[in-house]
């Protein structure tokens, strides 16, 4: 691992047509902490997610995981380097039970991915829908199932992408000490949110985008009373 | 349950392989079709029912086998056996060659390569017409082999529902399922989709290959209009969508259901049939999308591959 980063990225640019999603953006991120990124909508905090994982593929800059350059893998390939991540939107698979959502994404012996998944299905409190269809879970039911799909796969940086949107209270307590649990075992969290409550709560260090480009950084406390932020957000 | 189907479908093979013994010609001709229509609709399943990549141009891999083993056997002396297997070879590298570039294209636009890849092979064999006889088609030596082609169809039609069965209950399969759910979060999950497309794909052309064979060497006269037409096709996904795609025993159960009714209908009423056929279509799509056993999976939870 170079210089301890887990995560770098360098002057990293995504065009679309003539819209610059991200423009010129680098940060890194160290092992074992929750980061944010927040940022108007449109500024690039989904688009910056795919480049990372490889749904999109950056047209200038580097990224670098564990040292190692990423850009330019096929997002399963992203995957199998230790990246898991959730969706905006909901993707499970509805017409595969919950259960079987888990097992197809390990490559490990079959009888050991059964006791996992079972396992995680217990600990989001799913184990009594493990033979339902993904399709017929409540939308909170489906949220975690997404969750545990990540956690299944043992990802070391797993990157959430508005992991509290739509999801109420109870889960969401629920749901934020599932992630500080992942903290506390090691992992690398990267979340994107909307809901400032959660994300200035939960990160250790927050990355702020505005028409694509990083304007600030830092611990919470400090980007929040960063004047280019709140111009960001409430105009000037 | 499973003994109780394990041990009918054990009979069930054992009175199909005696048949023979007691059939007229007209039931060893109508089996023989039935096995075919089976290995047919079974064979899109691989693909269509499990990857959602719907094929329009499935019967290509059955043309081009069933030119291949003409050629073999008609020019070249083969037996129809060899000559059977070597056109689902041909059908594996069709498969091969067209499906690296068409299955990067999603939804509709696949269904339309595969729509025009029927087209095309269908004028090459016709304007080929050193190897291929063009459009005077290819006559094959007279045989007698109407029993031993029942066996083989059988043969194809169990060999093809078995990959099925072993694919649907595996992880592989599940993997394959993903795509068509959600293609994107499958990548995003670690599943390398193109791959598991191709190998998919290449699965699917082997038997109609091998079936198309059969069915030249069945018939006796290949032209191309009677081993390349659309409606094949069509007929094999209705089957597969009436019985259920993405099932293990859906494609036998509507292969059977459907060439069965077809089967009684046509022969008493020539044109109706064609109206019945269309309606069945119109129904399954609009009220029974997931087909017979897909509804009957999905409320009672019965697995895949029962």
């Amino acid at each position: 691992m170079q210089n301890g980063h887990l995560l770098e990225l360098r002057q990293v640019t995504k065009r679309f047509g003539g819209v610059t999603a991200v423009n010129c953006c680098s940060f890194e991120l160290a092992p074992g902490k929750i980061y944010g990124l927040i940022g108007p909508n449109g500024s690039g905090k989904t688009t910056l997610f795919n480049c990372i994982t490889g749904l999109e593929v950056r047209e200038e800059g580097e990224i670098r995981f564990k040292g190692e350059r990423i850009d330019g893998l096929k997002p399963h390939q992203v995957a199998h380097r230790g990246i898991g991540r959730t969706f905006q939107i909901i993707r499970v698979f509805p017409e595969l039970t919950a259960l079987e959502n888990l097992l197809v994404v390990t490559w490990q012996p079959f009888d050991a991915a059964q006791d996992r998944a079972q396992e995680l299905l217990r600990f989001v409190t799913l184990d009594r829908l493990q033979n339902e269809y993904a399709g017929n879970l409540s939308y909170g039911q489906q949220k975690l199932l997404e969750f545990a799909r990540i956690l299944m796969t043992d990802p070391e940086l797993i990157l959430l992408d508005e992991p509290a949107a739509g999801v109420n209270r109870t889960l969401l307590n629920e749901l934020l000490q599932a992630i500080r649990n992942l903290r506390a075992r090691g992992k690398t969290v990267f979340i994107v949110e909307h809901d400032m409550k959660v994300i200035m709560d939960l990160s250790e260090r927050i990355f702020v985008l505005n028409y694509g480009e990083k304007i600030a950084e830092g611990p919470p406390g400090l980007v929040q009373s960063d004047e280019r932020v709140i111009e960001a957000y409430f105009g000037r | 349950m499973r003994k109780v189907l394990l041990a009918a479908l054990v009979i069930g093979s054992i009175l199909l392989a005696l048949y023979p013994m007691v059939a007229t010609g007209y039931g060893i001709r109508f089996m023989l079709q039935l096995f075919m229509w089976v290995a047919l609709a079974q064979s899109w399943n691989l693909i269509s029912g499990l990857t959602g990549y719907v094929s329009f141009g499935h019967v290509a891999f059955f043309g081009t086998g069933a030119y291949t083993a003409a050629i073999l056997v008609a020019t070249h002396g083969w037996h129809w056996a060899p000559a059977s297997f070597t056109g689902g070879i041909a059908g594996v590298v069709l498969a091969l060659i067209i499906g690296y570039p068409c299955l990067r294209l999603k939804g509709p636009y696949f269904a339309i390569a595969m729509l025009g890849l029927n087209e095309v092979m269908r004028v090459l064999v016709s304007y080929f017409e050193g190897l291929t006889g063009g459009g005077l088609g290819i006559s094959l030596p007279i045989l007698y082999a109407s029993i031993q082609i029942y066996y083989a169809m059988g043969l194809a039609a169990i060999a093809v529902t078995a990959t099925a069965y072993l694919i649907i209950s595996s992880r592989f399969g599940l993997r394959l399922m993903t795509i068509r759910e959600d293609e994107i979060a499958a990548e995003a999950m670690g599943v390398d989709t193109a791959r598991y497309k191709l190998y998919a794909f290449l699965l699917s052309a082997f038997i109609p290959g091998v079936v198309g064979g059969l069915h030249a060497r069945d018939q006796g006269y290949i032209e191309p209009l009677s081993v390349f037409p659309l409606l094949t096709t069509i007929t094999m996904i209705v089957m597969a969508l009436f019985g259920g795609k993405g099932t293990v025993w859906g494609p036998v159960l509507g292969a059977t259901m459907l060439f069965v009714f077809q089967e009684l209908v046509w022969a008493r009423f020539l044109y109706l049939h064609q109206i019945l056929f269309g309606a069945i279509i119109v129904f399954v799509v609009l009220l029974m999308p997931r087909g017979i056993l897909g509804v009957l999976q999905q409320r009672y939870h019965l697995s895949r591959s029962l």
